[in-house]
Formats: structure tokens, sequence, C-alpha cells
């Protein structure tokens, strides 16, 4: 019998010194990366390299400034060091907002950051520090400490009105979420539509520390995540006394998509007329395409899927097997969660996936270690036909054993090219679905 | 022909303040009456293990020369000829408060041996490390290849004793990976009631043996003061003899023994029976 072991195998995030990507995520931020070398090395290899080969921008990826500790700064200290590299960013990266990420050296020997930090804020420059030592977490608590240190040391306080109608979009973590950019467009756009004023953190339609400055006068926080996000939006709750929306599942397809606007509109207090016109054309244009598709589906039944096993992040697990079960008929035969969700998250997660659509449920597994999931993927005795899997890369050898329709969801993922994709809301499902059954009539 | 005895590298370690760089610098002089060949390490960031042998702190710290010359460091810049032929290299550290001291060690004791300081003519070497075995860099000195024999200095004050107890946990954990072994205790007297029957008793239920009592005599100030060791100081004094027996009996010492650390409970109750602590 296989016993979990305190190792892991096949990594599926990264480290906290990840969230770099996070501020490359934001128009005209710089991230000051202070740590080891080959650091934000695998970091860019893993979150935006083999990762639907993202790309990146500005300072991001190889022209990221970093301090590349070596013994030296371990054992004189790294603070010199530091002060001599943002120095140097200043002058070469122009920029709104520097964020300083220290890494495991500094954390370890406790260099005092926030001091160097300090000194450059006092001479005016919009400059913050995290502590995103890797020991401390993976990349998503490090995407969270990013955010609230952000809120903290450049945003500040405010005092005056809130601005109604006026929404900050938590949603996907940059990078890592890799539909993300294509995802944020949608859910905005769907938000825009029902009649609300979005501001956007990160991604293509961020407008940079303008749009940070405006999330204190917003009506309220929506965090549409399983989890990643509720930390900050609690920090926002209590610093700024504005109110959160928590949605667990990213709306997929016509169905989830209305009642999520539907409940976003009710939470925000809002006039339905515009929301509701908005979803009536939204629904008419989603289901002119779908009736095309459903033409299709009842027709062709040559290596079509009837089942499935899926392993990724909660967000994408949960938004993936819900639209799948409730709205194309699919069997979840496995469903695991890789991404190490807080224990305070998992009973409401294992909730969802106990209520995908009537008669249809599955018992959620949080694993993380690539042998493990490997074997419990093995483990699933699907029936006759094609079962379809979606994983990362690591899952390509049990896909071909099961003979299975492969698809790549979450990080690595070596064989897809990701520019603007998108699997949410309405326009996105109708992608999801392009991808999964262009797989079952012979394309990849 | 007589065979050369091997190597004897020896860590010295116990509370700061208990007098190890003053103990182990006296007894130096004692093996090197001998005829004996030493070299001694600093271990400690304040770069004051080896003042009484050279005259004074006059000495450039490993740490201090890799950081301003860089990697390319000559032997002789860090090791320097003292008292009767003695070697005398002092790790140094970063500054108080900033960097990682641990790893200073780690990083200065390797550069020593890549430098080959450790040359076959050596009888000993040793490692006066600071306070208490805080983390993985002050225990460098006892890991694998390094010193396989060890003596804690300590005196009839129960907070030295607390920290031997604690010292000999971090022998213990490396007793058994490696041949590190507990060679004894050495008291560097405070003139507390009863010390020589408390430190008795201590070493025993540690497994080990009082090595020697070192009498408190103010005649080791008066020497510090003038930057000796008491046997270059005043060679005939009684003190100066006590550091000669001292020497000799390490020389001749051949009971090492894997510490068996006491619990808090147990420590305190030896502390009770002997009237270091009101009941």
């Amino acid at each position: 019998m296989t016993t979990k072991s305190n190792s892991i195998s096949d990594p599926r995030y990264s480290c906290a010194v990840g969230a770099t990507n996070s501020v490359v995520a934001i128009r005209g931020a710089v991230p000051i990366a202070n740590c080891s070398p080959g650091c934000q090395l695998k970091q860019t290899a893993f979150l935006t390299f083999e990762n639907g080969f993202q790309g990146s921008v500005y300072a991001g990826a190889g022209n990221m400034p970093s301090a590349n500790s070596t013994e030296n700064d371990i054992v004189f200290g790294g603070i010199k060091t530091l002060d001599e590299l943002v120095k140097s960013t200043l002058k070469i990266f122009k920029g709104d907002l520097y964020v300083v990420l220290t890494g495991c050296v500094g954390g370890l020997i406790g260099d005092d950051v926030p001091s160097l930090v300090r000194k450059y804020h006092e001479k005016g420059y919009p400059i913050v520090a995290v502590d995103t030592a890797g020991f401390k977490g993976n990349n998503l608590y490090g995407h969270e400490e990013v955010v609230d240190a952000i809120i903290d040391q450049f945003v500040g306080d405010y005092h005056g009105k809130k601005q109604k109608g006026l929404v900050n979009l938590w949603f996907e973590t940059p990078y890592f979420n890799q539909n993300w950019r294509g995802d944020y467009q949608e859910i905005a756009r769907i938000l825009r539509g029902a009649g609300f004023n979005v501001n956007i953190p990160f991604g293509p339609e961020n407008n940079g520390v303008k749009d940070w400055r405006r999330i204190p006068k917003a009506q309220f926080n929506l965090v549409l995540s399983p989890w990643v996000g509720v930390r900050n939006a609690e920090h926002l709750q209590e610093k700024y006394g504005q109110p959160f929306l928590h949605i667990s599942e990213i709306p997929i397809g016509g169905e989830a998509t209305s009642e999520f606007i539907r409940n976003v509109v009710k939470f925000a207090g809002i006039d339905k007329l515009q929301s509701e016109k908005f979803i009536r054309e939204e629904n008419r244009i989603y289901y002119y395409y779908l009736e095309h598709f459903s033409e299709f589906f009842a027709e062709y039944w040559y290596g079509m899927p009837s089942e499935f096993a899926i392993a990724a992040d909660s967000a994408y697990t949960l938004a993936y097997t819900k639209f799948l079960a409730d709205q194309i008929g699919l069997i979840p035969r496995k469903a695991i969660i890789t991404d190490d969700p807080p224990q305070k998250f998992r009973a409401e997660l294992e909730r969802l996936f106990h209520d995908l659509t009537e008669g249809v449920d599955v018992q959620v597994e949080f694993e993380e270690d690539g042998y493990l999931i490997e074997k419990a993927i093995d483990g699933v005795k699907f029936s006759s036909g094609k079962p379809l899997i979606l994983a990362s890369s690591w899952e390509l050898t049990i896909a071909n054993k099961k003979k299975a329709l492969f698809f790549e969801i979450t990080p690595p993922s070596s064989e897809s090219l990701i520019i603007n994709r998108s699997f949410a809301g309405y326009k996105g499902a109708l992608n999801l679905l392009e991808k999964i059954y262009s797989a079952s009539v012979g394309g990849k | 022909m007589t065979e050369r005895k091997p190597l004897r590298q020896i860590a010295i370690y116990g509370k700061g303040g208990i007098g190890k760089s003053t103990t182990t610098q006296n007894l130096t002089a004692g093996l090197l009456e001998l005829g004996r060949k030493v070299m001694i390490v600093g271990c400690d960031p304040k770069a004051d293990s080896t003042r009484l042998l050279l005259g004074g702190l006059a000495q450039k710290t490993v740490l201090d020369t890799l950081r301003k010359e860089g990697e390319d460091v000559a032997l002789d810049a860090v090791l320097k000829i003292g008292y009767n032929g003695v070697r005398c290299v002092e790790s140094g550290g970063p500054e108080p408060g900033v960097g990682c001291a641990g790893r200073g060690i780690i990083t200065s004791i390797s550069l020593l041996e890549r430098l080959g300081a450790y040359t076959e003519d050596l009888d000993y070497v040793f490692y006066d490390v600071l306070g208490d075995v805080v983390c993985g860099g002050f225990a460098m000195p006892i890991r694998e290849g390094k010193a396989k024999e060890i003596y804690i200095v300590a005196s009839g004050e129960m907070m030295s004793l607390y920290a031997a107890n604690n010292i000999s946990k971090g022998i213990a954990r490396y007793a058994t990976q490696g041949g590190v072994r507990l060679g004894g205790i050495i008291c560097n007297s405070r003139n507390v009631d009863r010390e020589i029957e408390l430190l008795q008793a201590f070493s025993k239920e540690l497994g080990t043996q009082l090595i020697h009592f070192v009498p408190r005599d103010n005649i080791v100030q008066r020497a510090e003061i003038r930057k000796k060791t008491v046997i270059e100081f005043e060679p005939a004094s009684n003190q100066a003899n006590e550091y000669r027996t001292l020497a000799k009996v390490i020389e001749e010492n051949r009971n090492f023994t894997i510490p068996t650390p006491m619990t808090q409970e147990r420590l305190e109750q030896i502390l009770l029976e002997y009237g270091l602590m009101d009941a």
C-alpha cells in the first residue's frame, strides 16, 4: 500500500517568490526580486513558459531585476546588494510602482528589507516590500501577500465615499491560472454588461496604479475563486469597511453565468433592468451556437467521451467539473485538487463537488504529489469508450495508458500555446466545447 | 623513527562569558610547552579567541578578508603565528544584527580547508566556538570530518550548567551520525559553594567526567590585561601549573563518551541537591 511521504514529485505550483508575476500583471509595475540566482528563472519557466508559453511584458521574465544573492549576502547580510539593485532598477525601469519580493535568503537570515524600502519610500518613490520567502508558502500564498502589501504600503488609508456599482474583481491568479487574461476580460465584460463599473487589478484591462488607488472607493469586492483572494477581501473589509461577495465557482455557460450575474446584482442592490436585458441578449447568442453544437453532439457518436477525470488547482477543477457534469452530461470519475487549499476552505469545496447537478457528484480529493495523482487516475475503471482527462502535462503518460482524450488545463502545460483564451462566462464556454470536441473528432 | 600521532581536532563549547577563550589559549600554551604543534580557529564573530597568543587583536579575520579581497585569499593573510609558534585563525563574522554568523563559520572553515591550513605536522586544532549550539553553523566544527573531541567549559553557576546540558544535546545528535564524542567538562571556577561536587555530579549524570577543575585566580585577569597567557606572563605561578595540568590531562585523555543530556527536571533536581536553587 502506498503511503504519503513528505516529498512531492511533479510539482504543480511554484513558491511564494513566484508572485513577482502578479506584479508583472499590473500595468507599469516593476517587480524587484530579492533572491538567489535561478529563483526567478524557475518561476518564469514554471508559471509563464511551461504553462501555455504565455510570455511576459516589460519588467517580467528575463528582464526582471534580481539581487542574485550569493554566499556573501548570506554571511554579511544582503541589504547592500539589494540597495544597489533598487538604485539601478529606479534608474533603468520607469515604473509607477516597485515591489520588492524577498525570497528564502533574506527571509532566513532576517534581512531588514522593510527599513531599506522605507528609506526609498520616504524619498518619494512608490515602492513596497513583501516577504515571500519560499519556505512560507506557494505562489498563491505569495500572490495574496503581494496584494495586501500594495494595499497597506502603497494605496494606504481611505476615508472618502464609496461609489455605488463600482466593484473590484479579485479573480484568477495571474500566469498561474493559464487562461487568466482571457477570463478576466470575459468576466469584466459580463459585469459591465450587467451594469457594473469594474475595477480590475490585474491583466490586459488593468490601468496600473490608477486602478489600485480606486480600490478603496469600490462599493464591494467580488472574490470569484474558491479560496485565493478571500484573505485579501477580508483585509479590505477590515481596512476600508468594504463588504465582499465570495463566489467559489467560475461561471461557465449560459445557465451558470446568468445565475452568477443575478447573484452579484442582488448582492450589490443595483437595478435589475440592465442585467436582465444583458442576460437575455447573451443567452440568445450562446444558445444560438449551442443549438448548432447540440446537433453535432446528438449525431456524432464515435470516440466521444462520457466520463472524465480532472486534476488541477481548486478554481479550474471546480469550474470545469461543474460545467462538464451539469451542462454537457459527462460523468466525473475522479476530481483532484492540487493547489493545497487552506484547511478552512476544504469542507466547502467538498460540498460543492457533492452538489454538481442532480444525481451526479464526486468525492473531491486533495493531493499534490504526482505519483499519487497518477495512481489515483490509474485506479479509475472507466467504462467503455474514450475517457477525457483534464490535467497537467505530468498526466500525459497516464492519459496515454488510459487511451484518453487529454487536455492540459494547469501548469505545467507544455503542449499548448495560450494568448487570449477563455473558458469562462458565455463566450468561454463555447471555446471549452471547441477544445474538448476538437480532440474528439481527431484534431488535437 | 616514532610514528606520528593522528591530528586531534578539539572543539571547546560553553556558555558565553564562561572563559572558553581564556581556557583554550592557556591550555594551548601548556601544550606548546610540551612541544605540540597547535592551530586555534576562533569561531566567534567577536574574533577574540587568539588575543592572548597573538598579543592583541591585530588579526584580520577570514570573513573580513573574504569580504574585502574576494575569493582569492592567501593563507598567510588570515593565519598568523603567535606565542611559541602557535597558528591562529579567526573566523570572524558579520556586523552584529545582520547576516548569518552561523553560515559565516561554515564558509570560513571551508575556506581554511581549501587553502591548506590543516597541515600534516599539526598535533591539535582547537575550535573555540561561541556560546550555545544555536544553529547548524555553530555545530560546523563538530560535524563530519572536523572535531571529534569536545570539551565543555562550565562553572557552578546555574546558567552555565543549563547551557552545558543544552550543548550536550547538540553533541548527542551529531554523535549518532558521526564520531564526535564528549571528552569532559572543564570547570572554570567561579568560587561557588560546593562547586566541585556539583560539577562532578553534573558530569556523572551527563555520562562524562570532570576532567579538570581550574581554580579562580586573579592572575588570569592580570595576564589578560597584558594580552598574555598565564604561562607566558607568570610561568612559575600556581595557575600556570593548573593550565599545564589541564594540557596534560587532555593530552592523556582516553575517556570519550556520547553524552546523556538530562531533562530540565533532573537538572534542576541536581542543582537543588547542591544548594543552587531554593526549594
